[in-house]
């Protein structure tokens, strides 16, 4: 029997370290695992007799590109279990910080990672010299989602002023008039960009995914709503571990999440368009028509044309946040805490952050559970790739190569949060 | 007596960046020389440290005319040996690995700005061979010996950047 072998070392362009073994057998797949072997890092453990206060600030550290995902369902989860609702402006501007983090780690994946896969470039310096307009728009985009971070959270990388009730201080309607300024050619930027990626090559691949992410009566879900998905899912966060396991997979230091009855499922960009389409505002509604979207999009390759979406929608959201912003008179509501077990769930940029805490009456953890984006799409991104290597097996292995890396690119996985290197291995037998 | 090529001249504008993270050892090289050039430079001089996202090094040194960046390479046998990249007439060395975990190092943010034209006038890159890049360890000293001569030079630099009539002593 002949034996092939590829490999790449080093997969570029994600967020972490992590590696992929492809099994090709008599011309078939038949295995396909994305190794994380990024030490764990052990957050929940030594979450574990911290008090809630401290909470925000040590989960941000979990990830440099999506801190305020681990903020707000930390803040979410403890707010939960000390019985407080946050609203009003106060819950405005936490959905306006959000709208930072969608734009800038979006503005970063789709320009700087993603898009050179569709063009044939090796990276985004290499496509900034055929296509430097739009890798400069993505730059004024990303410092527009920072300038929002930054003055709502104190610094963009690992923000310091989001607290359990609220905000350690609240912008004045002054400081946000400038950020409203970068926002508005911001806004103009997003716009370009999904007309420009919606005229990338796509592989002609969908499959019949299980979508999972937040819905909310009449929004567009950032922080709130209940979990559901496109096949028979519509929980309050609470019963997450009713629907979903993680298990220990051999090859990953990061757990899989599977739906228990099923098995894989998709959080993020696609999961979030297919469940909430009809919450997007019409304008966001006729662009992804215009950029050749129905309601519901199955092929990976297009999450590229979702993002973008997503970043037109941050846009205008924070422009009418913006708009309609009175400074409240407390920058946070005060909190007392009891002995509750709290649960939180927001969506990051690249879905579903799950949080729950046990308290003790001062407030101090006694347990915690993180179920951050990565490790909930792990398992569909390994039957991505065994897919869409299966499709291109005829191909030269160069070609399958780049394949499999655009197709975990497609995921826009953050190895980091989940447990980071990707090293690609291609065994054929 | 005349001050050396400066009279009637405004200044250039100079910013000095830090890169690198001082949690990892001797990954926080720039880090420490930032931190040691406090209350040394011209109060226009501007400062910072960046340890994470590279790219906002665009934004960071946009309407600067000069730039100092320093950072750590990667180990190749010799710890706290340093090398000077004037970016005007050399090219990053393609053997000096400079650290990075993320998606974008110095090199690339460089290269970019370049692609882009948006690179400083002049940019000067400071980069210290490191030896341990250990989390939770602070410099080893021959990196730390290295700091203190690095943060010497930066000051000769700074002020050869903002006078570039100024002969330049290192």
């Amino acid at each position: 029997m002949a034996t092939k072998t590829i490999r790449v070392d080093y997969l570029t362009r994600i967020e972490g370290e992590g590696g992929l073994d492809l099994q090709i057998s008599d011309g078939r797949v038949t295995s396909a695992q994305l190794n994380i072997f990024e030490p764990p890092r052990f957050f929940e453990a030594f979450l574990r007799g911290r008090g809630y206060a401290e909470t925000p600030d040590l989960v941000a550290r979990i990830c440099g590109i999506c801190p305020i995902a681990y903020q707000m369902s930390a803040v979410h989860a403890i707010e939960n279990a000390f019985g407080i609702t946050v609203d009003g402006q106060l819950r405005a501007l936490r959905r306006l910080i959000y709208c930072g983090e969608w734009i800038e780690s979006h503005a970063l994946h789709v320009i700087m990672l993603h898009a050179p896969d569709f063009l044939g470039f090796p990276d985004a310096i290499q496509m900034a010299r055929e296509h430097g307009d739009m890798v400069r728009s993505g730059l004024a985009l990303k410092k527009a989602g920072n300038e929002l971070m930054r003055v709502l959270g104190g610094r963009e990388i690992h923000p310091v002023n989001v607290k359990a009730g609220g905000f350690y201080r609240v912008p004045s309607r002054a400081e946000l008039t400038p950020v409203a300024e970068s926002l508005t050619r911001a806004h103009e930027f997003a716009v370009s960009l999904v007309r420009w990626v919606a005229t990338f090559p796509f592989p002609h691949f969908e499959r019949d995914y299980e979508f999972v992410a937040l819905r909310h009566p009449d929004e567009y879900p950032f922080n709130e709503g209940r979990l559901v998905s496109n096949r028979d899912i519509d929980i309050d966060i609470a019963d997450y571990e009713t629907q979903f396991e993680e298990r220990h997979i051999a090859h990953s230091t990061a757990l899989h999440s599977l739906v228990k009855r099923r098995g894989a499922y998709v959080v993020g960009p696609l999961a979030r368009y297919a469940l909430n389409f009809d919450r997007l505002p019409t304008s966001v509604q006729a662009l992804a028509r215009e950029a050749g979207l129905g309601p519901v999009c199955r092929n990976p390759f297009q999450s590229i044309v979702v993002r973008a979406l997503e970043i037109v929608h941050a846009c205008e959201e924070a422009l009418r946040l913006i708009a309609a912003y009175e400074p409240p008179t407390l920058a946070a509501l005060p909190v007392g805490p009891r002995a509750a077990t709290g649960f939180g769930c927001t969506e990051a940029p690249r879905g579903i952050c799950w949080h729950r805490y046990e308290f003790d009456a001062e407030g101090t953890i006694h347990a915690a559970r993180i179920v951050p984006p990565t490790s909930q799409n792990q398992p569909s991104i390994e039957a991505d790739l065994a897919a869409v290597a299966t499709s291109v097996l005829d191909q030269p292995d160069e070609i399958i190569r780049d394949r499999c890396e655009q197709t975990i690119r497609n995921y826009d996985p953050c190895i980091s949060c989940s447990a980071h290197f990707l090293k690609l291995s291609l065994n054929r037998t | 007596m005349t001050p050396s090529g400066d009279q009637g001249t405004a200044p250039r504008k100079v910013l000095v960046i830090g890169l690198g993270n001082p949690d990892r050892g001797d990954d926080g090289i720039g880090t420490r020389v930032v931190h040691d050039l406090v209350g040394t430079l011209p109060p226009d001089v501007a400062v910072l440290t960046r340890r994470a996202d590279l790219l906002s090094l665009i934004e960071d040194w946009a309407g600067f005319d000069g730039v100092v960046c320093i950072d750590a390479a990667a180990p190749r046998g010799v710890p706290g040996r340093m090398y000077r990249i004037d970016l005007n007439s050399a090219e990053l060395p393609r053997d000096v690995t400079l650290t990075s975990s993320h998606a974008l190092g110095l090199p690339d943010a460089i290269e970019l700005a370049r692609t882009l034209h948006l690179a400083p006038r002049q940019l000067i890159v400071y980069v210290v061979e490191g030896g341990s890049f250990e989390g939770g360890t602070s410099l080893t000293p021959a990196v730390a010996a290295a700091a203190r001569v690095v943060a010497d030079r930066v000051i000769a630099e700074v002020g050869r950047l903002r006078h570039p009539s100024e002969p330049l002593f290192l």
